[in-house]
C-alpha cells in the first residue's frame, strides 16, 4: 500500500505540473480543449492525492514500521483512532493533508465557478495548481511522508501525547485547509487580474470561498482554544503563542475582507481595496505556514519542528511578490464603479472596520517581528508576548465591537443622524443600563463595564433588528412571529446571517472579558482528606488513583466540590506520565456552567503524597464554547444559495453581471 | 426560501402602516431591553461579590506571574508551567512582593538577573517605546488615510461606466424618511421582493440592506 502512495504523490507531481502549465498553454495559444484537459487534470489531482492519503492511514492501521513516517508518529499501543491525529502530527503527512485539502477545495472551486469567472477561469487554475506543485515538490524531495526506514523497526516511537484530544481531531485539519483554502478566493482574484478582467466578476466567487474559509479558520480557533483551555493545565485558551498568532491573523485579514466584499458586492465599490485585502490574507497563510512548519520562533506548537523553514519563507516571498506586482500591472483596469455619497455611510463603516481589522493584524505582526528587530539593531534580548497584545489588540478589539453595534445599523450610501439616533436608542439605553447594574454590583474594572456594556449594545441592537422586522412582517403579511423570522431570515441571508455571527462574537466576547478580568486562580498543595475555599466553592481532595499502562502512568484524582455545604460534583482531572515522551500531559476536569467555570487541574503530584491542584473559577467562558456552533449556523445560513429557480426568473439588465453569476452558480446570495 | 408568491405591498399600504405607528417605540423593544439588562445583572449577581479575588497580593502576585517568561520553556510564562525553575520564580515573586516590593521593582529584579527579554513585554522607555508606538501611529496613519481616500472618493465624479440608476439616486436622498418603522418596512419590503426575483443592485429605498 506504501508503495501505491508514494507512486500517487509522483503521479500527483505530474498532474499538477501538467494542469498549470497546460492551463497557461490553453490560454495564451486559445486552445479550449488544452484548458479543457487542464480542468480534467485537477480533478484527476484530487482523486490522486485522495488516493495516497487513503494509502498512508492504510498504512498506519497496518502500523507498517518500515515507513519512517508511521514508525515516528504511532506505535502497537496507539488505538487505531488516533490514527486520524497521527496522520498529520508531523511535517509530511501534513504537508499530504494540505495538498489533497487544496486539491479537493480546488477541483471544487473549478467545477462549480460562477460563469462571470469562466473566461479567466484558465488562469485560476493554473495558480491553484502552482501551489499545488510547491507542496507536491516539497513532499516528494524534501519531507516523503513515504520514506522507508533502512530497516523496519518492532515498535514505533508514539503519538505525542499532546494531541490524543478530541480537539485535535478537528482543529489542526480546519486550520490547516482553512490557510491552505486562503488560495482559492486569492485564485480568482489574481486570475481575474492576468486575465485582464479587474472588475466584479470573481467576487461572487470570492465571496463564497471566502466567508466559508473563513468559518473553517474561526472553528478552528476556537477549537484550539478549547484544547488549550482543557489540557495545557494552565486554565487560560489564548496566550498570543507565534504560532497562534500566525492562524490568527490570516484570519483577522480574512474578517476584513468578508465584510469589504460586500460593499463591492453591493455598490461596485473598493474593487482595489478587496483584492489588496485577499492577497494580504494570503500573504499572512504563507506566513502562517511558514511559522508552523519550521519557523524560526519557539513555540508550543513545535511539533513538526524542520528543516523546510527556508522553502517556505521563499514561497512566502513569492506569494506575496507576485499578486502585487500583477496588481501594479493591471493597476488601471479596477477603478471602483461607484462614488461615495457620504462619510457616514455603511461604506465608510465598514472601511473603519476593515482598518480596524487591518491594524489588529499589524500590531500582531509587528510583535512578532520586533524582537527579530530588537536583536539586530540594539542587540538586546526583547520579548514579545502575551502582555504586550492584551495591552495593544485589546481596546482595538473593544472598538470593533463597538462597530459591530453600529455598522449594521448605518444604510448603504447615506445615513442621518437623525435616523442613527433613533436606531441606536434602544441599544444605547441597554448599554448604559448594564453598565450602570454592573457599577452598581461592585464590577470597576473599566475595560469590563466597557466591554458587558458593548455586548449588550450590540446584542440589543440586533434583537431590535429582528423585531422590528417580525413586527414588519406581521403587518404586511400577517405573519406570525416565528414564521415572519423565517421569512426574514430567508429574504436577506448574508445580513441576517452575519448578525447571528455577530452574536456569536458577543458570546466570544462575554468569556474573554469575564475570564481576564474576573478570573479568580489558586495553587494550592492538598494531602488527602484536606480541603480549600475558592469564591464560594470548597473543594476537597479525596485521593489518587495511579494506573499503569504499557506507555503512560495516568494518576487519576478525585475531588468533591461543595457550595453552600451542598455537594455539587465528584470531579476526576487527570495527570498522566509518558516515559517514552518524558512529559506530563494534563487532563483538567471542569464543571461549566453559564454563569462560571469550575475547573481544577492537577498539577504535581508529590512525593509525600500531596498533589498540587491549580483551581480556577472562570466566568462566562461557556459562552465561548458555544459561541462555536452559533457561528457555524450564522455562516450556513449567510451562504445558503438562493433558490436557483428563484434567480433565473431574474431579468439581467445593466450592471448585472454579479446577478447572473449568481444565478449561474447558485452560490451568490445576498 | 419559495418567498416568490409574496408580492410587495403597494406604497399606499406602507404609507397607512407608518401612520398607525408614529414615532412610539414598540413596547416589545423596551421589554427586551429589561430583559437583557436584567440578564446581564443576573449573570453577574456572582460578580461583585465572588467574582473579586480574595487576596489582593495573590492577584498581584499572578499578574506578575503573567509578565515573566520561563527560561527553559519556549514561549511560555511562570503562571503556564509546572518546570522547577518556574516554580522558583513564583516562589520569588511572592517572596519580593511580601518583602514590601512594588510590581515595577519585581520586574527590575528579574532583568537585572535575567536579562531585558525575561519580561514578556518590551520596556516602556528608550528606544524599546517604539514597540508600543508603532502599532497606535500605524492605525491612525491608515485611518487618516482611509479619511482621505473617502473624501476623494466622494469628490470623484462618477465614472461614466456607474449605473445610470444609481447615479439618479444621488440627486434625491432627503427623500428616504427616517422616522418610524418605514424604513424597515422598506427594507423588508424590499428584501421580500428581491428574493422574489428583483436584481440585488441599491435602488431608492435601499436603506438598510
Amino acid at each position: 500500500m506504501a508503495d501505491l502512495g508514494a507512486a500517487c504523490l509522483w503521479m500527483a507531481l505530474a498532474l499538477a505540473v501538467y494542469s498549470g502549465a497546460a492551463s497557461v498553454a490553453g490560454q495564451l495559444r486559445a486552445a479550449p480543449a488544452l484548458a479543457e484537459s487542464a480542468r480534467l487534470a485537477a480533478y484527476a489531482l484530487a482523486l490522486t492525492l485522495l488516493v495516497a492519503t487513503l494509502s498512508l492511514v492504510q498504512s498506519f492501521i497496518a502500523r507498517d514500521f518500515s515507513l519512517a513516517y508511521v514508525a515516528a508518529h504511532s506505535n502497537l499501543a496507539m488505538p487505531n483512532i488516533y490514527t486520524w491525529v497521527a496522520f498529520y502530527a508531523g511535517n509530511e503527512g501534513s504537508l499530504l493533508y494540505i495538498a489533497f485539502a487544496l486539491s479537493a477545495m480546488a477541483a471544487a472551486a473549478i467545477r462549480w465557478a460562477p460563469a462571470a469567472t469562466r473566461p479567466t477561469l484558465a488562469w485560476t487554475v493554473a495558480i491553484l495548481m502552482f501551489i499545488e506543485v510547491f507542496f507536491l515538490a516539497v513532499m516528494a524531495f524534501m519531507a516523503n511522508p513515504f520514506q522507508r526506514l533502512p530497516f523496519p523497526v518492532p515498535d514505533g516511537q508514539g503519538i505525542n501525547p499532546l494531541l490524543t484530544h478530541f480537539g485535535m481531531f478537528l482543529h489542526p485539519p480546519a486550520l490547516m485547509a482553512g490557510l491552505a483554502g486562503i488560495s482559492i478566493p486569492m485564485a480568482f482574484s489574481l486570475g481575474g487580474l492576468l486575465g485582464g478582467k479587474g472588475g466584479d466578476e470573481w467576487i461572487d466567487a470570492g465571496r463564497a470561498w471566502g466567508v466559508g474559509i473563513w468559518a473553517l479558520l474561526a472553528a478552528g480557533l476556537l477549537l484550539g482554544s478549547w484544547w488549550a483551555y482543557t489540557i495545557l493545565g494552565w486554565g487560560g485558551f489564548w496566550f498570543w503563542d507565534p504560532v497562534e498568532n500566525a492562524a490568527f491573523m490570516p484570519w483577522i485579514a480574512l474578517t476584513a475582507f468578508v465584510h469589504s466584499i460586500m460593499v463591492q458586492k453591493r455598490r461596485g465599490m473598493f474593487r482595489m481595496w478587496n483584492i489588496v485585502l485577499i492577497d494580504v490574507a494570503f500573504g499572512l497563510a504563507l506566513y502562517g505556514m511558514f511559522m508552523n512548519r519550521g519557523g524560526p520562533v519557539p513555540s508550543v506548537h513545535s511539533f513538526g519542528a524542520s528543516t523546510l523553514g527556508w522553502v517556505f519563507l521563499l514561497f512566502l516571498a513569492v506569494g506575496v511578490a507576485v499578486p502585487l506586482a500583477v496588481f501594479f500591472w493591471r493597476y488601471d483596469r479596477m477603478r471602483s464603479a461607484q462614488r461615495l455619497d457620504s462619510m457616514l455611510s455603511r461604506e465608510a463603516a465598514f472601511l473603519v472596520n476593515n482598518l480596524l481589522l487591518l491594524g489588529i493584524a499589524f500590531a500582531t505582526l509587528w510583535g512578532t517581528v520586533y524582537p527579530l528587530l530588537a536583536r539586530l539593531f540594539s542587540e538586546q534580548e526583547i520579548t514579545v508576548a502575551r502582555p504586550f497584545y492584551d495591552q495593544v489588540n485589546g481596546p482595538l478589539l473593544l472598538a470593533l465591537v463597538l462597530l459591530m453595534g453600529i455598522g449594521p445599523l448605518l444604510p448603504w450610501r447615506r445615513a442621518n443622524w437623525r435616523s442613527l439616533r433613533r436606531a441606536l436608542l434602544i441599544p444605547g439605553m441597554a448599554a448604559l443600563a448594564a453598565a450602570t447594574i454592573l457599577l452598581a454590583l461592585g464590577i470597576r474594572q473599566p475595560y469590563a463595564v466597557v466591554g458587558f456594556g458593548l455586548c449588550a449594545l450590540v446584542s440589543t441592537s440586533i434583537i431590535a433588528e429582528w423585531t422590528r422586522g417580525v413586527i414588519a412582517r406581521r403587518r404586511s403579511a400577517g405573519d406570525n412571529p416565528l414564521v415572519g423570522f423565517a421569512r426574514l431570515i430567508a429574504a436577506n441571508r448574508p445580513r441576517y446571517g452575519g448578525y447571528v455571527v455577530h452574536l456569536a462574537v458577543v458570546m466570544v466576547a462575554l468569556g474573554v472579558v469575564g475570564q481576564s478580568f474576573y478570573g479568580i486562580q489558586r495553587d494550592v498543595a492538598l494531602y488527602p482528606g484536606q480541603s480549600v475555599t475558592v469564591a464560594d466553592y470548597r473543594m476537597v481532595y479525596v485521593d489518587t488513583t495511579a494506573l499503569a499502562f504499557a506507555d503512560r502512568t495516568e494518576f487519576r484524582t478525585t475531588v468533591e466540590v461543595y457550595r453552600d455545604g451542598a455537594l455539587l460534583a465528584v470531579m476526576h482531572p487527570r495527570r498522566t506520565f509518558h516515559p517514552d515522551h518524558n512529559m506530563a500531559s494534563t487532563r483538567a476536569a471542569i464543571r461549566s456552567t453559564p454563569v462560571e467555570d469550575f475547573y481544577v487541574v492537577p498539577s504535581e503530584n508529590r512525593e509525600d503524597g500531596a498533589v498540587g491542584f491549580r483551581i480556577l473559577v472562570n466566568p462566562l467562558v461557556w459562552w465561548m464554547w458555544v459561541a462555536g456552533p452559533v457561528m457555524i449556523l450564522g455562516t450556513v445560513i449567510a451562504l445558503w444559495p438562493a433558490r436557483a429557480a428563484v434567480r433565473q426568473t431574474a431579468p439581467a439588465p445593466s450592471p448585472a453581471p454579479v446577478a447572473s453569476a449568481a444565478a449561474g452558480s447558485g452560490i451568490g446570495s445576498d | 426560501m419559495g418567498n416568490r408568491a409574496i408580492a410587495p405591498p403597494t406604497s399606499a399600504t406602507r404609507r397607512n402602516r407608518a401612520r398607525t405607528k408614529t414615532g412610539a417605540v414598540p413596547p416589545v423593544l423596551l421589554i427586551l431591553t429589561l430583559v437583557l439588562a436584567l440578564a446581564t445583572a443576573l449573570l453577574s449577581p456572582a460578580a461583585g461579590v465572588a467574582w473579586a479575588q480574595s487576596d489582593p497580593n495573590e492577584a498581584e502576585a499572578q499578574a506578575i506571574d503573567r509578565m515573566l517568561m520561563c527560561p527553559v520553556c519556549p514561549a511560555q510564562t511562570i503562571d503556564q508551567t509546572e518546570v522547577t525553575l518556574a516554580q522558583q520564580m513564583r516562589a520569588q515573586v511572592r517572596e519580593l512582593l511580601a518583602a514590601g516590593a512594588s510590581r515595577e521593582e519585581v520586574l527590575a529584579w528579574f532583568r537585572e538577573r535575567y536579562g531585558p527579554g525575561i519580561v514578556a513585554e518590551p520596556p516602556r522607555s528608550g528606544i524599546n517605546l517604539i514597540a508600543w508606538l508603532v502599532p497606535g501611529a500605524a492605525l491612525l496613519i491608515a485611518m487618516a488615510g482611509g479619511i482621505l481616500v473617502l473624501r476623494a472618493m466622494r469628490r470623484a465624479p462618477p465614472p461614466s461606466g456607474a449605473a445610470a440608476g444609481t447615479a439618479a439616486v444621488a440627486a434625491s436622498p432627503s427623500e428616504t424618511d427616517p422616522d418610524d418603522l418605514q424604513p424597515w418596512l422598506d427594507a423588508v419590503d424590499r428584501d421580500l421582493a428581491q428574493n422574489a426575483g428583483n436584481l440585488p443592485t441599491i435602488t431608492k429605498d435601499d436603506n438598510h440592506g
